[in-house]
């Protein structure tokens, strides 16, 4: 049985939505995952979330160059079409990709401009672990007061992140997918602090 | 022919399209994002930016409530809902508390909203710095380069011309200190619900063709000066006629067989509960 088009997207988006207004706030979106019989070499969470927002008017990148198939695999189902890191509007990450290549693509990939800050790129990024704890923590907009975030992202990579997004409102926005079918954001608006190891 | 609409009455690429708007509305809050505002079977500046949003959030086990300045039975919340049932078969409410989407044309509602509700406003002109400057392009680069002189001129006229900033409703707002922001035409009353609200408010203008957002726990300020602050309407010594609540945003009616000024609950959902809890309580201490 496949996925529902319909149905199971606008669930998925639903909870995109709940994580991305409540930046760290972890979501499960493995209930129509029962449903994915996609035969991709990857992540299916990742390709289900994928799937909830690509389409013809849209251009994704892949980070590794090891998965030629994918491109074709995401383009036919999807309709997006591949485009260079600077110009794609998703960009996704695996948890195997070097950590040198995803430092390297968070400068050059799209972050808006001033006049329009939407026009920058979103990140899906499969990881590895996603819990809320850890000594990553997460302040801003949809917070409360502060929130715990454990993502598999090297302090390293943080502070790209944060270079990148420092010069609001321009930046890019995070999707995490792990391997349970949770999903968590980081937008752009999220201030990320790295706790002191005491 | 009649043929079967599609859920949500949308295809699915546009409900995607508006959905990759609203979350880069969300993660940049209080900035217009653009998107390709689609016709729809209400004319544009009748709530079919808060529509759009509506059938791109809305699933099958949603509960919807729509209201038009506070009323669950005014034609622009009824045709509205009916549209959306008829094309989604969802529940629909009219208690705030049961509902997982409220879409409101200019009013807030008076009940708490919680952190699993979504609030869908309504804005007829989204754009807080039109009214000094007519050009789109102008006023991107405006906000661009955060220059809001223009919005807090206008304050200045008023005060100038009226001892006190005369914003009837759509009392700007700046949101995490950086865009300034039409709260839609909601009362003065309002404003200060969005500021670290619960719930995730979106809000569309379908003529305007833009999408924009406040997230959760956001400060959200109404524009003030030091010496003239931010002061909501007052009902001081008003109550309903009918529940007897003070303290909330109140119509001003008058009483045709004596002549005088009466006041009655503009959220008749609050007004509603109220009445239920007092009938509650009296029936309880007749039946002891």
């Amino acid at each position: 049985m496949a996925i529902d088009q319909v149905h199971d997207l606008q669930y998925v988006y639903r909870k995109l939505l709940h994580s991305m207004s409540r930046p760290g706030t972890i979501s499960s979106i493995k209930e129509p995952m029962i449903r994915m019989d996609y035969q991709i070499t990857c992540n299916e969470s990742l390709l289900l979330s994928a799937l909830a927002l690509l389409d013809g008017e849209v251009t994704f990148h892949i980070l590794s160059d090891e998965r030629p198939e994918l491109i074709e695999k995401i383009t036919e189902y999807t309709s997006a079409k591949y485009a260079p890191i600077q110009e794609a509007d998703f960009i996704i990450v695996f948890h195997d990709d070097h950590e040198e290549a995803v430092q390297r693509a968070m400068k050059q990939c799209k972050v808006g401009s001033l006049i329009d800050p939407q026009q920058s790129s979103t990140w899906i990024i499969e990881t590895s672990i996603l819990q809320n704890e850890g000594n990553v923590l997460l302040k801003g907009p949809g917070i409360q007061s502060e929130m715990a975030l454990q993502t598999g992202f090297s302090s390293t990579l943080w502070q790209a992140r944060n270079e990148r997004t420092k010069e609001f409102p321009m930046g890019f926005d995070m999707i995490f997918v792990d391997h349970e079918s949770q999903i968590a954001c980081v937008p752009r608006t999220t201030e990320v602090a790295q706790k002191e190891v005491g | 022919m009649k043929a079967k609409t599609h859920f949500a009455f949308f295809d699915e690429g546009s409900k995607k399209e508006i959905r990759r708007a609203t979350l880069k509305a969300v993660a940049i809050p209080g900035y217009q994002v653009p998107f390709a505002s689609r016709e729809m079977p209400i004319a544009r500046g009748w709530g079919t930016g808060g529509l759009q949003l509506t059938l791109s959030l809305i699933g099958k086990t949603d509960v919807l409530k729509v209201i038009d300045q506070g009323s669950d039975e005014s034609v622009n919340a009824v045709s509205i809902k009916k549209l959306v049932q008829d094309t989604t078969g969802v529940q629909l409410t009219e208690r705030t508390e049961e509902a997982d989407i409220i879409q409101s044309r200019h009013r807030i509602p008076e009940s708490e909203l919680t952190k699993n509700q979504i609030l869908v406003l309504q804005v007829p002109l989204p754009e807080p710095l039109r009214p000094i400057e007519a050009r789109e392009y102008k006023t991107k680069r405006m906000h661009a380069e955060d220059d809001y002189s223009g919005a807090w001129l206008l304050l200045f006229e008023q005060i100038m011309k009226y001892g006190k900033t005369a914003t009837t409703a759509d009392h700007p707002v700046s949101v995490k200190d950086r865009y300034v922001m039409a709260p839609s035409p909601i009362p003065r009353f309002d404003n200060p619900k969005m500021d670290h609200s619960e719930a995730l408010i979106l809000l569309g203008a379908g003529r305007e063709k833009k999408i924009y957002a406040v997230p959760p726990y956001t400060s959200v300020k109404s524009l003030a000066f030091d010496d003239y602050p931010f002061t909501v309407e007052s009902f001081e010594g008003a109550h309903c006629h009918l529940c007897g609540t003070a303290d909330v945003f109140m119509d001003e009616l008058i009483d045709h067989d004596t002549g005088t000024t009466i006041y009655q609950c503009n959220d008749t959902a609050h007004c509603m509960d109220q009445l239920n809890k007092q009938e509650e309580v009296e029936v309880e201490s007749i039946y002891v």
